[in-house]
């Protein structure tokens, strides 16, 4: 008798649950369709996304009067945008870095690049605390500290601060140097070419190597100055080639 | 492309399918029910007319069909519009009953103008313009 006084009088509440399932369940849905990324990773855009979707997702929820489409409207229009910014941003370069910026350089072996961290908008403090973050608790450890797009800080440390150093180990390798991205999902980067110092024939030569046929073929290939080669086709497990060192890519 | 691609590309023309079907549907639901309301209005006004007053059956009669018209298009436009702004349009059909039973023919006939207005104003905020928009 009770629980059927309940259903009588407490339509509303009843009314809110059941709204809170559907629009639990259409923003699940959506956040699975938009891919996985953690808060931290998300490019501004999906960051401004997820902001958009959390305050959306609660209006009709909590007022009964508002129809459960005033919220599952925007939110469907949020994730079609969304897809259309990913579209654009993977088909172009430049639009992808009006979007979510591209990484800036903020320590070099000439230390800090003020200029870099002024543009940026953050502190030299900011620099350090996102260092510390990375296990390095003095500048002079560090060759490069790059801002990530996401804004997460990579820090790659000197070799000598290396997790294992060339000390503990007593061998003799060479200066750490930064891989540059050569191909990316299927696409050559051209500007990283001019980077790395190497043409689009001597790209064809290393594929030849590695016994890839296509340029969208590959999901990652990266050079760095030594000649060492990481290449991974989609689907495929990775291999690793030493070439000439860059400049002198010979087959 | 992957299974989890064709699963993204079918979702989201799905999506795009689903927005462009709502949108249809409101834009439809709302010219049809606002339009119902004020052709029971001027055909209301007629028969005022018509009669000399508003204590007849044809009155009477429309006001109870527009009413009826009203509460059928009331709940369907509740999935497309927030409730607490056409209650209002409701309250006041309502009224033009007690109106007539009370034989009160200034109060009806404000009461309908004021359904009009109502009609008017909704036909201007519910419809995708510029201003709205903006």
């Amino acid at each position: 008798m009770q629980i059927k006084m309940f259903f009588t009088y407490n339509k509303n509440m009843l009314t809110i649950v059941f709204r809170a399932v559907i629009i639990y369940l259409v923003v699940l849905f959506l956040y699975r369709l938009m891919g996985k990324r953690q808060l931290g990773q998300m490019q501004p855009f999906e960051l401004v996304l997820t902001l958009i979707i959390a305050d959306l997702a609660t209006i009709p929820m909590a007022e009964v009067s508002v129809p459960v489409l005033h919220g599952i409207v925007p939110l469907l229009t949020l994730v079609v945008l969304h897809f259309i910014l990913t579209y654009l941003s993977k088909l172009s370069g430049k639009f992808s870095a009006f979007l979510s910026g591209k990484p800036v350089i903020v320590i070099n072996p000439d230390g800090i690049d003020y200029k870099a961290i002024k543009n940026l908008n953050i502190s030299v403090d900011d620099v350090f605390e996102a260092i510390r973050g990375c296990g390095y608790f003095s500048i002079e450890q560090v060759q490069y500290a790059i801002m990530e797009t996401n804004g997460k800080m990579s820090v790659l440390p000197k070799s000598e601060f290396a997790p294992v150093t060339v000390q503990d180990m007593k061998l003799e390798i060479e200066e750490s140097c930064v891989p540059v991205n050569i191909i990316n999902e299927g696409k050559i980067v051209k500007e990283n070419l001019e980077i790395a110092g190497i043409k689009l024939e001597d790209v064809n030569k290393i594929l030849n190597k590695a016994n890839i046929k296509k340029v969208k073929d590959v999901l990652i290939l990266t050079v760095d100055k030594n000649g060492a080669v990481y290449v991974q086709q989609f689907g495929q497990k990775f291999q690793t080639l030493q070439i000439k060192p860059l400049g002198q890519v010979e087959a | 492309m992957t299974k989890v691609g064709w699963f993204k590309l079918i979702s989201l023309i799905a999506i795009v399918g689903v927005l462009i079907a709502i949108c249809v549907v409101e834009d439809r639901l709302v010219i049809n029910s606002l339009s119902n309301v004020k052709d029971y209005c001027y055909d209301i006004e007629v028969a005022i007319e018509k009669n000399g007053g508003i204590v007849n059956g044809e009155v009477a009669s429309l006001v109870d069909n527009m009413e009826y018209s009203w509460k059928q298009d009331e709940s369907s436009l509740c999935f497309m519009v927030n409730h607490k702004s056409i209650e209002a349009l409701g309250i006041e059909i309502v009224r033009l009953k007690t109106y007539i039973n009370e034989e009160e023919d200034v109060e009806f006939l404000t009461s309908l103008e004021i359904i009009k207005s109502y009609v008017e104003t909704f036909q201007h905020f519910m419809g995708a313009s510029f201003h709205n928009i903006l």
